[in-house]
């Protein structure tokens, strides 16, 4: 029946090529839409993932309760009201037991390299210019084995932070505000800490704003001398071997422990709600292409089936079995959708290419990522596929049904 | 071999209408047989019920001695396919075919449309189609047409040919054309042809005439011997 199938779609050339045209369509937006948004997706899971942390222990955050409080300043078993009851978070973040944690971690196997880090919050000052900002006090050498942010310095060397000296590295987007440059001085001050000299050692651009805008990495025992508190740290962060196992690990880890365990998801779930927001959305655009595509093809060939009652009639008579006749028009409806997807893989693939090199060329040194994921291909052929399938399923199946002599009585 | 009709009656519709009457003849192997009546007579149902494509309300029809009513989805088409030819008033070609193409379409079925063309082209030369082989449908006059439509049925040079008026859109010198075509393939092949015409002139060609009239066999010839 592939002959026949063929013929007939030849023979209605504009009607094949506009029902062709609709799944391509479909198809090429689906997997254009898809590159761009897994590739966004990627990149921003590049930045969570490899310039944070696969998983991170922090000190638990601890809030005041009126009724602790009062036994704290009252002695036990006393009734006390408050005119303000006491509320407010308690003391600074920071991890009891830093050492317990990394006799954890280094025995635990899926653990490949963890970096101790202290965070605070910041000034920094440049001349009359002023910032808020995060100073993050790492150990150079443990910390590049964590995170990848040695790849995004623009500017300088990331090991010149040293193990001290008062050097830092600074997100571009930060000391662009400030109006500094690499090899500048900014004064940065802490809560109740006076501000201290700190010299721009190297500049990063990571292409999240976030970071960019507010960071600021330096020698941890700077920090932890500039906020007064040696030998504290806030937080501990850790590479695993298999990214993927760090929800399950965080979980491991936080069973009985006083510090708070996250994977880099969980610390994330608002930009992984969005992920979802956007899978829905790509999604629906590309069923409501497909849908239109499949009404399409369901049509064309409704018509095609009527117009072609004596033909159907003739073959059935010449020994064509009903479920030939089926798989003649069932065969149209898949060839249109198998072509049709090739060819929106093809344009699909195009598309992808040329926004790339088009992001490339559009923002210098920052590369707009596209995703090129198999799955994104495999999935965008089936859909196509199928729903040409599904709709020449029902006029197919309705003139497979079809008598000789019930077309020949009707026909006259 | 042959097509042997007992009491076969057909009625259609609610209450049901009767249009074919018990009637009960014998169509022998080899036999060229005209169904004669007027408009409504009947004919073309019986024409349908002696070629598979209907099934009688009663009685019973036996073809080389099977009940096609009987007979499994897939053993009626092979059967149809392998053993009976059709030619509908209408040619009924495929438009997206060529006349070859066309000719070639039963054997196509099970895939000796290659080793059958040099008897199709055969056949076209006979039918005086020769040079046509590769036009569509829509470039062949009303007599090439139904003379494709003949070479169709006869390319697998079956034992039954049934004819449904296939001089019904003819001009008179087309019309005899097809009826030279039609003793022609009975006398050269053995195919016994059952045909239907309203035309006393087309019926006398016939070795047997059966005449009916309102539903019922109101005379037939005596059997000839072949």
């Amino acid at each position: 029946m592939l002959f026949l199938a063929f013929r007939h779609l030849i023979s209605r050339k504009k009607q094949t090529f506009f029902i062709l045209l609709g799944v391509t369509l479909g198809t090429m937006v689906y997997i254009f839409v898809s590159g761009m948004q897994l590739g966004l997706r990627e990149f921003i899971i590049e930045q969570l993932v490899e310039n944070d942390a696969h998983l991170k222990v922090s000190g638990r955050e601890e809030w005041i309760e009126p009724p602790a409080m009062a036994e704290a300043l009252f002695g036990p078993n006393k009734v006390v009201s408050w005119f303000v009851p006491p509320a407010g978070k308690r003391d600074e973040e920071r991890i009891l037991y830093p050492q317990g944690w990394i006799e954890r971690l280094r025995r635990t196997p899926d653990v490949a390299a963890y970096s101790e880090q202290m965070v605070i919050q910041v000034i920094a000052a440049k001349g009359a210019v002023k910032s808020n900002a995060t100073l993050v006090g790492v150990v150079p050498d443990r910390q590049r084995q964590v995170t990848i942010i040695e790849k995004y310095i623009t500017d300088g060397r990331y090991t010149d932070i040293g193990q001290s000296g008062n050097r830092v590295v600074v997100g571009d987007g930060l000391l662009k505000k400030m109006g500094g440059r690499l090899g500048d001085t900014l004064l940065i001050g802490g809560t109740g800490s006076k501000p201290t000299p700190f010299k721009v050692a190297a500049v990063f651009h990571l292409g999240v704003q976030q970071f960019d805008d507010n960071f600021i990495y330096g020698a941890l025992r700077d920090v932890q001398q500039l906020n007064g508190t040696p030998g504290r740290i806030t937080h501990i962060a850790v590479r695993l071997y298999d990214v993927t196992q760090a929800a399950s690990l965080a979980n491991y880890l936080s069973v009985g422990a006083a510090d708070k365990v996250q994977s880099w998801d969980q610390a994330n779930q608002s930009f992984l709600q969005l992920f979802q927001i956007q899978d829905l959305f790509r999604i629906m655009i590309t069923v409501g292409i497909l849908v239109i595509a499949a009404f399409g093809i369901y049509n064309v060939l409704t018509i095609i089936v009527n117009q072609k009652r004596r033909e159907i009639a003739i073959l059935r008579s010449l020994g064509y079995t009903p479920r030939e006749i089926m798989s003649l028009f069932l065969i149209q409806g898949l060839a249109i959708g198998v072509v049709g997807a090739f060819f929106g893989l093809g344009f699909g693939y195009g598309a992808c290419r040329w926004l790339g090199i088009w992001g490339e060329n559009f923002s210098g040194h920052f590369k707009l990522t596209i995703s090129y994921e198999p799955s994104i291909y495999v999935t965008a052929f089936a859909m196509a596929t199928l729903s040409s399938l599904v709709a020449g399923l029902i006029p197919a199946v309705a003139a497979g049904r079809m008598t000789p002599i019930d077309i020949i009585r009707q026909e006259g | 071999m042959s097509i042997q009709v007992t009491d076969l009656s057909k009625s259609f519709g609610d209450p049901p209408h009767k249009v074919l009457h018990e009637m009960s003849f014998e169509i022998k192997n080899g036999e060229y047989v005209s169904i004669w009546g007027r408009s409504g007579s009947g004919k073309t149902t019986l024409l349908y019920i002696l070629s598979t494509l209907d099934s009688p309300t009663t009685g019973q029809i036996l073809i080389d001695g099977k009940n096609p009513n009987t007979m499994s989805v897939q053993e009626i088409h092979d059967f149809r396919n392998h053993s009976i030819g059709f030619i509908f008033q209408f040619h009924y070609l495929l438009s997206e075919l060529t006349a070859l193409e066309n000719i070639l379409l039963p054997v196509r079925k099970t895939g000796e449309h290659e080793a059958l063309q040099d008897r199709a082209l055969e056949m076209m030369s006979l039918f005086g189609l020769k040079g046509l082989e590769h036009r569509l449908p829509s470039q062949l006059s009303g007599g090439e047409q139904q003379r494709v439509a003949i070479a169709r049925a006869l390319i697998r040079r079956p034992r039954y040919l049934f004819a449904d008026e296939p001089t019904g859109n003819l001009d008179s010198k087309n019309g005899e054309i097809v009826m030279a075509l039609l003793k022609e393939a009975n006398q050269t092949w053995g195919t016994s042809i059952v045909l239907v015409t309203h035309e006393r002139t087309y019926a006398q060609q016939a070795h047997r005439r059966i005449e009916l009239i309102d539903g019922r066999l109101a005379s037939h010839d005596a059997q000839i011997s072949l």
